[in-house]
């Protein structure tokens, strides 16, 4: 360690002033852009009328919710469903969508850069996420799940104590499993991955005890090599983002979800997906 | 002191040296002439074993050459070489070029090897160049240079390998003088090179080399006088 | 400011707040940085005078290590140390192994940044410094290299600097430098502006200080 701590303080400081100066010069244009908020929610509401379809965020490697199939190459999936549900109800049209795969490091810039209208993406609410999107209402709740190897005889949370649990980057599994093991009494270290296959591999090769992931999610990963732990816990909820300032469009996205859940299609949607507990 | 008894040496397909027999006694001075590309300078480079022969034997100062590599180290240290191109060290000062090799390889102490370098700087009429760079000196004074560099590791045989070939006209006599006030000091030395009147002068004999093989040895005098091979007759007649 | 701009302030002040985590990151970059530069220019060395070596064999050595590790993706090599060799039971930390691998793919181009040095300089002074008695490594070491310096210090500070860059693949095995810590840190609050900008200045200094430093001894190599 060449630097001092002290030293590191004050690198980082100069560079976050310089830097704030930048961005505060870029933020005045933005802000006269957007203050009147209604009028511009409305207008960006209009923009995607005109334009005729959505863009929406989706993953295509969750298997059940959003999941490029590899046999027929079709999107598939229950929040493929819901983004062709918000279609129709804009422009009586399912099929007026334009789908974009997302990971969970670039839900947020694909959105705050208007490359996509809404995110529907196993997005789980938090508060730190609602103070930048508007975010629907739950539409699925999952819980975090364990992924372990056989062979390692964990058979739960606790035999974990003092062991590395790879987690995806960007998702907000690593939170609710830290509060898991704190409620537990026990201590866990984490290794983030920034994708699925890369935290599966890290559990193969022993780099990690333990892959955590929401319960419908991991179901895709299992096999005979591997269990899931009965520990579940944190449900995390999943809603359908979009931009601050396009409160239009949320509000449209909720109202359609509601509008399901209260027909009973979304139940029946769910259980297509086999997602009904 | 220097024998080199069937000595064979090819590079690829081409036969360089071809059943080489050469013996220098102590103290004798031997010259070597020939037209270019007749081996001349590789066999004098077998002598320290910048060349290593294909087959036959090499033996310096007792020391079987073919058979102990461990002793290589030592003979380099008693057959100091002066080459065509100088080969100063650049990055080194006219004195740390005499000193470097004493000091690493002969582990003397910088003082001494200092102390005998500046002699030897003196000797061939360069001491106030002790702390100049190669580059900022003649072609002439670099070759001084290069003779002193190789007197300050106090061998027992001097090596000259064509000394004024890259000089220019005007310098080569004062490379020369040093040449000749050297070989009456008593050392051993072999030396390729074209300046028949060093040869006249200095050596014991004078060997003619053409297409890898000696031709002829004999005094300056029978040699330049009274050749015996045709070769060496016409080459003789074409440079005299 | 609106709440939408990627860099607004109360993402900077969420960013101060959270500067352990950087400071932690930092500190790991550093370490794997100067542990891969100290091993990188001993291989290159080593491998660079092994490229001019009189003898066959040690020559294909200095191929094979060279072409190899030129001619795969550093990635690849980091996540077989990483997820691979476990299997075979060799489990390195992930620090070592961000010094061996960054240090081993960085060695192979400064190899031949040397070995193209060393083929500059005219092969008389071998022969002189060999002919005064010194063996092959001593007349590299004091005679041929230095002389090198001249040619080999751009080359060996170009890739100082993608050292300093590359080790920022460590983010994709968990290694705990600072772009993982940037990745992980704003992967989960989606306050990607402020944490990149000050991620990507902490490279830029650290290659700006590590060229002007070499800058600095090219100019003493010239006198």
């Amino acid at each position: 360690m060449l630097l001092s701590k002290k030293k590191l303080t004050v690198l980082a400081l100069t560079a976050m002033t310089t830097f704030s100066l930048l961005a505060a010069g870029c933020g005045g244009e933005s802000a006269s852009n957007s203050s009147s908020s209604s009028s511009a929610s409305g207008d960006i509401m209009q923009t995607i009328k005109d334009r005729g379809y959505i863009k929406i965020g989706t993953k295509v490697d969750v298997p059940l919710f959003g999941y490029k199939n590899p046999d027929t190459g079709e999107l598939e999936g229950f929040e493929v469903d819901l983004a062709h549900a918000v279609a129709k109800k804009i422009f009586n049209d399912p099929s007026k969508v334009e789908f974009t795969p997302v990971v969970a490091k670039t839900r947020g810039p694909l959105l705050d850069s208007g490359e996509l209208d809404a995110v529907i993406a196993t997005y789980t609410i938090n508060d730190e996420r609602k103070k930048q999107y508007n975010f629907s209402d739950p539409y699925y709740t999952d819980p975090v799940g364990l992924l372990v190897k056989q062979s390692d005889n964990i058979n739960s949370l606790k035999d974990l104590n003092g062991k590395t649990i790879a987690v995806p980057q960007g998702a907000t599994t690593r939170k609710a499993v830290e509060d898991a093991a704190k409620a537990a009494g026990i201590e866990v270290k984490f290794a983030e991955f920034p994708t699925y296959p890369e935290c599966k591999a890290a559990l193969m090769s022993g780099r990690a005890a333990a892959y955590a992931m929401d319960t419908s999610n991991l179901a895709g990963y299992v096999d005979d090599q591997t269990k899931i732990l009965p520990d579940k816990f944190a449900p995390q909820e999943y809603g359908a983002a979009t931009k601050k300032g396009n409160e239009a469009l949320a509000k449209i996205i909720n109202d359609t979800f509601q509008e399901m859940k209260d027909s009973g299609e979304m139940d029946k949607l769910l259980a297509k997906w086999k997602l009904n507990k | 002191m220097i024998h080199l008894s069937g000595v064979n040496k090819y590079f690829g397909d081409n036969h360089v040296l071809k059943d080489i027999n050469l013996h220098v006694n102590a103290g004798e001075k031997v010259v070597i002439i020939g037209p270019s590309g007749s081996g001349k300078s590789t066999m004098i480079r077998c002598i320290n074993q910048l060349e290593k022969p294909d087959s036959g034997e090499v033996v310096v100062d007792g020391i079987n050459l073919t058979k102990s590599k461990g002793q290589l180290k030592k003979i380099r240290q008693e057959a100091a070489m002066v080459f065509q191109q100088f080969n100063l060290y650049p990055h080194k000062t006219v004195l740390e070029n005499l000193t470097i090799a004493p000091i690493l390889v002969q582990g003397k102490k910088r003082t001494e090897a200092e102390k005998t370098g500046l002699e030897f700087l003196e000797r061939v009429g360069l001491k106030d160049k002790a702390y100049a760079y190669p580059t900022q000196l003649s072609g002439g004074q670099q070759q001084r240079v290069a003779i002193a560099r190789a007197l300050n590791m106090h061998p027992k045989i001097m090596l000259f390998d064509e000394p004024t070939s890259a000089l220019d006209p005007e310098m080569i006599k004062e490379v020369l003088d040093v040449m000749v006030d050297l070989a009456h000091s008593g050392i051993t030395m072999v030396c390729v090179t074209h300046e028949m009147g060093f040869a006249r002068e200095v050596a014991d004999h004078v060997i003619f080399m053409a297409d890898g093989q000696i031709l002829e040895t004999g005094t300056p005098k029978a040699f330049f006088e009274n050749p015996q091979n045709e070769r060496t007759q016409q080459f003789l007649s074409k440079i005299l | 400011m609106d709440v939408n701009n990627p860099f607004a302030i109360y993402k900077w002040q969420a960013l101060f707040d959270a500067r352990d985590i950087f400071i932690d990151g930092l500190t790991t970059t550093l370490e794997v940085v100067i542990g891969a530069l100290i091993l990188s220019i001993i291989l290159g060395i080593i491998f660079g005078v092994a490229g001019v070596f009189p003898n066959k064999i040690v020559k294909v050595i200095n191929r094979v290590y060279v072409e190899f590790f030129q001619n795969t993706p550093l990635v690849i090599q980091v996540i077989f140390i990483y997820n691979a060799l476990p299997h075979i039971h060799v489990m390195m930390p992930v620090l070592l192994i961000g010094i061996i691998g960054v240090g081993l793919y960085t060695g192979a181009y400064m190899a031949e940044a040397v070995r193209g040095a060393i083929l500059s300089v005219p092969r008389g002074q071998v022969e002189a410094a060999v002919s005064q008695g010194f063996n092959y490594w001593q007349a590299m070491w004091y005679i041929v290299l230095p002389q090198s310096k001249k040619i080999m210090l751009p080359a060996m500070a170009n890739q100082a600097i993608n050292l300093v860059k590359n080790t920022s693949v460590l983010a994709m095995i968990a290694g705990g430098d600072l772009m993982y810590q940037a990745d992980s840190w704003s992967g989960s609050n989606m306050y990607y502006g402020p944490a990149y900008v000050v991620t990507g200045a902490c490279y830029w200094i650290i290659c700006f200080a590590l060229s002007k430093y070499i800058g600095k001894l090219e100019k003493e190599a010239e006198v």
